[in-house]
Formats: C-alpha cells, sequence, structure tokens
C-alpha cells in the first residue's frame, strides 16, 4: 500500500506542485480477482432511479426470439446493450471535492479500490407493451356462458401466467384487460365471445326498454334480480362495469349509467361483422334503430373499429379493428396502405393513434408516408412501392 | 418466455458509488493481470480538477453528473427446486437474478491527451 512518502515522490517526479492540490490523495488498487464480468452497468431514467432507491424491483421479459424489454409496475422499456470505447471503472468509495476528507491538516491518503469496470452498458428506451399477443392467448379459451363446458382447462391464464408470457409490465397488462373485457373467473382470465358479450348487454338493453329505465340510472339489484334466471349475476354485472359507470345515490343504493358511446360502437361491431361491406345509409338506419331508446348513433363513434369508403357509390362501410392490426410500425403502415393506397389524415389517424404518445401523429406520417393533393384534401400513401 | 428479476436491497439504500472514465485500455506493467495491483493516485487540485496519475501519465479531468444515473448489477444465481405438483423429478432449477448493488451519479472523466512523466532527462554536459 502506497505511503504519503511515495505519494509525495511521485507528485514531485511529475513535476506538480503540491501546494495546488487539495491535502487529501485518493490511491486506486485493483480489487483482487476483478475482471470486466462482475457487474453490469444499467443507465436509469429519472423515475426508474427513484424507483430502485425505493426498494421496488424490476423484471426482465423475454423470448429467445423477441427482443428483451424491461418493466417496473406501471412502464415498459427496451433494453439495449450499448458499447463505449471508454474505460468504465467503478470505485465504490471514490470521492470528489464535496465528500473528500474535512481535516487538511497535513497530507492524508484514503485508498481506494477498482471494484470492476466495463466498456458496455445496458440502455433503456421507453415503449409500448407488447400486447397483441394478449388477446391472442385468451381467444383460445373464450367464455360462452355456463351453457358450455370448459374442456380445456390447459389453455386457462392468471395474471402471473400472462406475465410470463406478455412482455408489459403488470399494471399496463390489467389496463389491457379491462379493455378486451376479460373478466377473472376463480383466478383465470376470460375474454366473452361477442355473441355472448352482446346477449349480455341485450338482456340488459331489453330490461331498460320494459321497464322504463333510463339507461343512466338502471337499479343493480333489480338488474340482478331480473336477468339472473337467464346468465350468472357475475356475468351480467360484469357487463355493466364494461358498458357503465357505478354510482350509488343518496340512498346508498348502486346504480349503473350505460355509456353511449361504448354501447353504440359494440352494436355496430356486432352489425358489421356479420358482413363485408355494408351500404352506408342502410347501415346507419339499422344501427340507429338497433341501440337503447334515447341513444343517439354517430359515425365519430367508430374510430379504429370501421373504415367508411366514400369513393364507392353508394358509400359504403366496413370492419376494420385497429386492434387486429400488426403491432409494429412498419408493418402496421405497410397493412394499411395494402388496404388502400391514399388516405385522408381523418381516415388514417385513428388506426396508428395507438403507435405513439398523442400529438405524435404528424411525425409519424411524415416519417412513413408521403403526402399529396387530392380534390384539395391532402392524403397519405405509401413510401414504398406497393406491388399491386 | 424467461422472466429475470431485478432486485434492490430491501431495507437499505443502495450505495453510491463513483465512476471513472478513461479514454483506451489499461494494461498491466508486467503483462500480468490486473486483479490486486496498484493503479494510480488521484488528486483534486483546489479549484475541484481532479488529476489522475496513473504509471508515466499524468490526466486531467472534470467531474460531470450524470445525466442518466447508473444502476449497479450483480448477477445471482439462486438455486430453486420445481414445485411438488410437476410431473418430474425433483430437480433442482438454477434461476439468474440481479441485485442492485449501488447507484451512480457522477462521474470523473479524462478526455484529454495524457501528459507524459518524463523521469531520465540527460543533464547537459
Amino acid at each position: 500500500m502506497r505511503s504519503v512518502e511515495e505519494v509525495q515522490t511521485t507528485l514531485q517526479i511529475a513535476k506538480l506542485n503540491p501546494d495546488e492540490f487539495y491535502p487529501v490523495t485518493q490511491c486506486l488498487s485493483f480489487r483482487e480477482h476483478v475482471s470486466s464480468g462482475d457487474f453490469c452497468l444499467m443507465e436509469l431514467d429519472e423515475t426508474l432511479c427513484k424507483y430502485v432507491e425505493t426498494g421496488k424491483s424490476l423484471v426482465i421479459r423475454g423470448d429467445k426470439n423477441e427482443h428483451a424489454v424491461l418493466c417496473s409496475a406501471d412502464e415498459t422499456y427496451e433494453l439495449k446493450i450499448a458499447d463505449t470505447s471508454n474505460l468504465l471503472l467503478f470505485i465504490p468509495n471514490g470521492r470528489t471535492l464535496d465528500n473528500l476528507s474535512e481535516d487538511l491538516s497535513g497530507h492524508k491518503i484514503i485508498h481506494s479500490q477498482v471494484y470492476g469496470f466495463s466498456n458496455c452498458y445496458w440502455e433503456l428506451r421507453k415503449c409500448r407493451p407488447k400486447l397483441k399477443k394478449l388477446k391472442k392467448l385468451l381467444l383460445e379459451n373464450q367464455y360462452e356462458g355456463l351453457c358450455i363446458k370448459e374442456e380445456h382447462s390447459s389453455t386457462k391464464y392468471t395474471t402471473s401466467d400472462l406475465l410470463q408470457q406478455i412482455q408489459a409490465s403488470e399494471e399496463e397488462l390489467l389496463n389491457q384487460l379491462q379493455v378486451l373485457h376479460a373478466c377473472e373467473i376463480n383466478g383465470y382470465w376470460s375474454i366473452l365471445e361477442l355473441n355472448y358479450e352482446m346477449k349480455l348487454l341485450s338482456h340488459i338493453t331489453q330490461l331498460i326498454d320494459a321497464e322504463s329505465w333510463s339507461f343512466c340510472k338502471i337499479p343493480l339489484r333489480i338488474c340482478l334480480q331480473e336477468l339472473g334466471t337467464l346468465e350468472p349475476q357475475e356475468m351480467i354485472e360484469h357487463c355493466l362495469n364494461c358498458y357503465g359507470d357505478r354510482y350509488i345515490d343518496a340512498d346508498g343504493d348502486i346504480f349503473f349509467a350505460l355509456n353511449e358511446d361504448k354501447v353504440c360502437r359494440a352494436i355496430a361491431e356486432s352489425l358489421l361483422q356479420n358482413a363485408i361491406k355494408f351500404n352506408l345509409s342502410e347501415f346507419q338506419e339499422v344501427w340507429q334503430q338497433s341501440v337503447p331508446e334515447g341513444m343517439k348513433t354517430q359515425l365519430d363513434q367508430l374510430k379504429g373499429l370501421a373504415l367508411i369508403d366514400h369513393t364507392s357509390k353508394p358509400e359504403a362501410i366496413s370492419l376494420l379493428k385497429v386492434e387486429d392490426l400488426p403491432e409494429d410500425t412498419q408493418e402496421r403502415f405497410n397493412c394499411l396502405f395494402g388496404i388502400r393506397e391514399k388516405w385522408s389524415e381523418a381516415d388514417i389517424v385513428p388506426y396508428i393513434q395507438d403507435l405513439c404518445s398523442e400529438k405524435q401523429t404528424g411525425a409519424l406520417l411524415t416519417k412513413h408516408a408521403r403526402s399529396s393533393f387530392q380534390n384539395g384534401t391532402k392524403v397519405y400513401n405509401s413510401r414504398r412501392l406497393m406491388t399491386s | 418466455m424467461v422472466q429475470i428479476l431485478i432486485s434492490s436491497p430491501e431495507n437499505e439504500k443502495p450505495g453510491d458509488w463513483m465512476l471513472m472514465e478513461l479514454q483506451g485500455e489499461i494494461e498491466s506493467r508486467h503483462n500480468t493481470s490486473l486483479g490486486g495491483s496498484v493503479m494510480g493516485d488521484l488528486h483534486f487540485t483546489k479549484e475541484g480538477v481532479p488529476v489522475l496519475i496513473i504509471g508515466h501519465h499524468i490526466l486531467y479531468g472534470k467531474v460531470v453528473k450524470l445525466e442518466k444515473p447508473f444502476a449497479v448489477l450483480v448477477k445471482q444465481s439462486q438455486q430453486q427446486k420445481i414445485d411438488e405438483n410437476a410431473m418430474e423429478t425433483d430437480e433442482e432449477k438454477h434461476s439468474t437474478f440481479y441485485q442492485v448493488t449501488a447507484l451512480i451519479k457522477k462521474k470523473i472523466i479524462f478526455k484529454t491527451r495524457p501528459k507524459p512523466i518524463i523521469t531520465n532527462v540527460p543533464k547537459k554536459v
């Protein structure tokens, strides 16, 4: 171990004036058996830094053929290894001027060890969770009602099972399960088969009609009482939770207010599912007639669900669900331009909104599409040569 | 799919380490491994400039607060028994996980060309 005299001699040989220096020197040496494989460095943003400091864990998730992601409780990050041409040394007891010894009487030495070194580090970049797989997994075993026997117990998933398969944080996963109207039955998640879900909804809307209730004030207790003979009460309540908002009135009774947009949208989906194309005006008529009394249908409710062809005569509407499109940005654009050569901004935005944050669709279009003007409107088409 | 846990110590805050960034490589003088050997002396001028004397070189650097702190992770391996419900034989399964040992929030970076220390200056006759 170096002594004060040796350090001072070195300074002398180096022709450095000891008076210009702080009288504390850190003598650095390498730890016994030090090697570059001992430690990994991972870059953190402010959120993750606080997260780690409070003792919370992170999980890396990925399959052999996938890019690894890192998840906190509510966010997902892409994980990449970045190389640096510089050498990075880790010194646990290393000090800078702000925490160097206060005792300035005489020259002091602190012996510090280099614990490890590296020339690469893990780089994290926040990204969208990869949730498309979730619907695919749950479709393996849809809930169709109690009369259908459950035979495929091998394809049932708990939350923890799903986290083993999906590259997402737990909160993002639970949010998506809610979006898919999945319900947890005995700890296992199921999505409802569409016709069954519509059947539940129509039981509710028919009851609303029969009882002349406002669709904003559906009494839970009576609803369960009347419909409980037709379907399990949990399913009725689940349907109310998916399509409405729960509240308690002044007397402490539980009511539900159906969400007009959600109900109209679901009914449109079940109508459009059965045809490839619908004559737009015929569709609008049938659609309005199919929704509960007092609800108003509007084409805006169908963003990301249906596409209107204004160029065909008569105008037509067909089902196109954003969640059925590719998850990868470039593939999504290729797919959209394969469906239609030129898109107006209003038509394409609902189908790319999920790829970026709210105000960035413009930037995405600039990057992945070419714009031109057609009949005074700005339209977008593919940057690539599309083979017809 | 694989799930690898990165855990932080539960009852203590992770240590606060320092990072030193150097250009180039460090080699041991006698071609032995670096383990256990002296690296150099780190001084600070009264103005706070870090000066590193390593081998025959003087390096001048600066202290930088990291925009994105680093977590220092140590790889660990834990033996886990497969739960008794599995049909396989009672093998032990090794699962890898990482532990956050420390956080690095600042570094000393030496970017300038090292100044050589000349020790044998021939005396003028």
